[in-house]
């Protein structure tokens, strides 16, 4: 169900739950993902938000970028191309992984699947094809962009194993965090991965198009005791949010997009020093990536405990003598930690964990905005770490 | 340790220039030469018009030299050619049908390239400045390069750099009204890169031609032929090792830094420092191999402009040439058929696209019944899928108007496939590259890539890839050792 035939009468195209989807958005709140239709809200935010950190969320992610890459140095073109050492990674393994160009800038980020040592699955938020093919040169290796032929849905919330036990996911419990399995349920055979973007327990469901409304249904079928719901964009974000992820184009820019060489970011920048390793003997940015290492970083992305109950929506960030020292890029209200939470950049002088900061916030208040100065502490950007999430076996 | 301290891959004339600069400070070099003889494209040449006198200098080559009046001879179908010479960069018109005013234009266009290009050639034997270095050395040497157009005085700088962005049949047609001058210096501006007459910066390419080869016509100065036997005598004096027939399959690296090659044979050779005379695409993508390079400059070197466009043909024939009108004392001019803008245009909008159009331009020399012509626009296609012996019949016919006894006893003809086969240059481009605005300079052979240093510790470029470019000059061997010696201290 490859739909790929966009014309000005259809602009956008539709995934295949889309009939599911369509069905269960009241809200009529779309927006367009990679050149699909995909829901904002269904019904209420909060309401999405609350069943995935509750019960479990159903979000259709069918339009996110995938690529197979199969051939004889499968596993050294993505040694080169991501920041990680993937050299022991493991048949049924999923790795999450940052890539860089050539000044160390983060082109962007996603996760990789290893099928055997010469077939991987690389799946990512922005395109890569022009990316990863030129990256392959005098490579043995085949890419081929395989976004239209596999739909996926992601099952994040507490009780999302409990839903995939009951429909007789084998030994779905003892699936580890970032590995990935065949499973049947509903009769259709599957991928089921324990991945996801909620930090929270949570899988996501890979399937052909065509099972995807089995898929679909069977996951809502235990819905008379346990009330799970489709969940769109607005509450992923707000989950993701808590768990600390950043989103590329959201948190930082592309390197292939970005205009102003000053907009892009180094994972030492984006406080994801963990994730490069720069033993490995060479992957894209190695040089820039050491450079920048010795001399240290200007800026970092971090965790901000706000002050108040204002999220501060893209607000200026300013040390203690009002100086300009940075940006929000994502905030809101956390309804399960009970406060106000942001990501942001600040300079290097105010990195430090519990270095308290400014946030110019201006709070809308019928017709007249409210100049707020609220105090931040910088904390870690992981705001919630939920045991459940990496308990094996996992909850049922 | 390693018995080299250098190992120079590619035995052109670059290479051996390379070598003679490096042993004489003591480098013990070898050079890895894939075919059985010296020289590379050097022995595809029909001139040496450029080959810079101070490298000669510096290397006390004493090449004979040729003591004759060279002419220049823009063939016409009417078989009234015109006649210039060049002497001390002014033209002389021997023989046209071109009006007086139109001659005075013509040179005094020629006065102005020369000025222009006299600035230009102020920057050919230095190593060009790093872009976004922020080291006060290159900041100020870019300066420095800024001033020197400056001092051309106001006016000229304007005009110098109103016309290093246009295109030559613009210019042309701005100033003159014959047809057949307006070819000849159309001809003289895109030989050799793959540009026509109207796409954009082939004045510049012109002004990097005079600028190389110090004038317009230049004649011939020096016996060529002695060149690379001359270069080699000196490399062998100077205790450099010449392998010929050692083809290098691969530059082995260690934690990003050159240590040696391996030979077809799978012989190991160590050195401490590897010098390519390959051209860059070559040295990056069969040589280096693109592991150890980033994404982004792998892009670049990707897409630098290498298509040649220039078939080779030799044909001996059974007596000496006539041409109607020419005499005899003129044969050894320089002939050139490109009749006007339009007609070469035209060839070249069919080699935009891989054909050819049966009508194209050449240029050829003559000695003792051999022709050496330059034919273009015979374009390097894929899989080398040239049907050689219509093009071998169109080639003569193209010659035949103008030679009225051609017997032709034997005609070879090299194509921009065959020329990469054979000396091993990617697009058989004669310059390693086009010579446009963003491959000069520090931006050649591309940004990440120039002044001669590669990403790779230790590992280095000589070639014609590199600044200041094409041609048979020997700077680049030149400013190579220059920049690795400096490297070294």
């Amino acid at each position: 169900m490859s739909q790929t035939n966009i014309s000005y009468k259809q602009p956008l195209l539709e995934t295949p739950f889309h009939e599911k989807t369509r069905e269960k958005c009241y809200a009529h709140d779309w927006y367009r993902w990679a050149g699909y239709k995909a829901v904002n809200q269904y019904t209420s935010t909060e309401l999405e938000y609350t069943s995935m950190r509750n019960t479990a969320g159903v979000i259709d992610i069918s339009p996110m970028h995938k690529y197979s890459i199969k051939g004889k140095d499968a596993k050294k073109f993505i040694n080169k191309l991501n920041t990680r050492d993937i050299t022991n990674i493991q048949p049924h393994q999923v790795v999450y992984a940052l890539w860089c160009n050539e000044d160390g800038f983060v082109v962007d980020d996603g996760t990789i699947f290893c099928f055997d040592e010469n077939n991987f699955r690389i799946c990512s938020g922005e395109r890569n094809l022009n990316w990863f093919e030129d990256t392959a040169i005098g490579f043995d290796v085949k890419i081929e962009d395989i976004s239209h032929s596999i739909a996926a849905l992601a099952l994040q919330g507490p009780l999302s194993c409990k839903i995939l036990h009951m429909l007789n996911a084998n030994n779905i419990e003892n699936l580890k965090p970032f590995y990935f399995d065949q499973f049947t349920i509903n009769n259709q055979k599957i991928t089921i991965s324990r991945t996801g973007f909620s930090g929270d327990l949570g899988y996501e469901l890979w399937c052909d198009p065509s099972q995807a409304h089995d898929v679909w249904d069977a996951l809502f079928s235990f819905n008379k005791d346990y009330k799970i719901l489709p969940a769109g964009l607005n509450a992923l974000e707000m989950v993701r949010i808590e768990a600390g992820f950043i989103v590329v184009n959201a948190d930082l820019m592309a390197a292939e997009h970005a205009l102003r060489p000053n907009r892009m970011r180094t994972p030492f920048e984006l406080g994801l020093a963990w994730m490069v390793n720069l033993d490995k003997e060479y992957f894209n940015g190695k040089e820039a990536l050491i450079n920048q290492k010795n001399r240290g970083i200007e800026k970092k992305l971090v965790g901000l405990d706000v002050q108040g109950d204002k999220p501060a929506v893209g607000s200026v960030l300013y040390n203690k003598s009002k100086k300009e020292i940075g940006i929000v890029t994502a905030a809101m209200w956390s309804p399960s930690l009970k406060s106000n939470i942001a990501i942001g950049y600040v300079d290097k002088e105010n990195m430090k964990l519990g270095t308290i900061i400014l946030a110019e916030i201006y709070h809308p208040e019928e017709l007249e905005y409210r100049k707020i100065w609220a105090k931040c502490k910088v904390v870690k950007k992981q705001f919630i770490n939920l045991e459940r999430k990496n308990a094996v076996p996992a909850f049922i | 340790m390693s018995k080299y301290d250098a190992i120079i891959i590619g035995g052109g004339h670059n290479g051996l220039v390379c070598a003679s600069y490096l042993s004489k400070k003591g480098c013990k070099i070898l050079i890895l030469e894939k075919n059985e003889n010296l020289g590379g494209l050097a022995n595809c040449a029909s001139s040496l018009n450029g080959f810079s006198s101070k490298v000669l200098g510096d290397l006390k080559i004493n090449l004979p030299k040729l003591n004759y009046n060279s002419y220049v001879v823009a063939l016409h179908s009417d078989q009234q050619h015109t006649i210039l010479q060049e002497n001390n960069n002014k033209i002389i018109f021997i023989k046209s049908g071109a009006n007086e005013e139109n001659q005075k234009k013509f040179s005094s266009l020629i006065d102005k390239y020369n000025l222009y290009a006299s600035t230009l050639s102020k920057f050919m034997y230095e190593v060009p400045p790093r872009l976004k270095s922020g080291s006060s050395k290159d900041t100020w040497q870019l300066i420095n390069m800024g001033w020197k157009i400056r001092k051309l005085g106001k006016k000229n700088m304007r005009e110098f750099l109103r016309v290093i962005g246009l295109n030559i049949a613009d210019e042309l047609e701005d100033n003159l009204s014959d047809n057949t001058l307006k070819g000849l210096l159309a001809h003289e501006a895109i030989l050799g890169s793959n540009l026509g007459p109207r796409s954009p910066g082939s004045i510049l390419s012109l002004l990097y031609r005079q600028a190389i080869q110090n004038g317009l016509f230049t004649s011939e100065k020096y016996d060529f032929h002695q060149l690379i036997p001359s270069l080699e005598k000196i490399c062998l004096n100077q205790g450099v090792e010449i392998k010929n027939n050692a083809s290098v399959k691969k530059i082995v690296t260690t934690n990003n830094q050159a240590t040696g090659v391996i030979l077809d044979s799978e012989e190991k050779i160590d050195a401490g420092i590897i010098i390519s005379n390959a051209d860059p695409k070559t040295t990056y993508f069969d040589l280096l191999g693109t592991e150890p390079l980033d994404t982004d400059f792998i892009r670049r070197a990707k897409n630098i402009r290498t298509k040649g466009n220039i078939a080779k043909l030799t044909i001996t024939l059974k007596e000496n040439p006539i041409i109607q009108n020419i005499d005899k004392e003129k044969m050894n001019a320089k002939f050139i058929y490109a009749p006007d803008i339009n007609y070469i245009e035209r060839a070249f909008n069919a080699s935009k696209y891989n054909k050819y159009n049966e009508n194209l331009c050449f240029e050829f020399h003559h000695c003792v019944k051999v022709i050496v012509a330059n034919i273009y626009y015979v374009p390097h296609v894929k899989n080398n899928t040239h049907d050689k012996e219509r093009l071998i019949q169109h080639s003569i016919n193209l010659l035949k108007p103008f030679i009225s006894n051609l017997e032709i006893e034997k005609a070879e003809l090299l194509t921009p496939n065959e020329i990469e086969e054979k000396y091993h240059v990617k697009g058989g481009h004669w310059h390693h590259g086009d010579i446009e605005i963003d491959q000069m300079l520090m931006m050649r052979p591309f940004y990440g890539s120039a002044q001669y240093t590669t990403p790779i510790k230790n590992l280095y470029l000589c070639s014609a890839g590199t600044h200041p470019g094409g041609g048979i000059t020997g700077i680049n061997g030149r400013n190579a050792a220059k920049k690795i010696m400096g490297d070294k201290k």
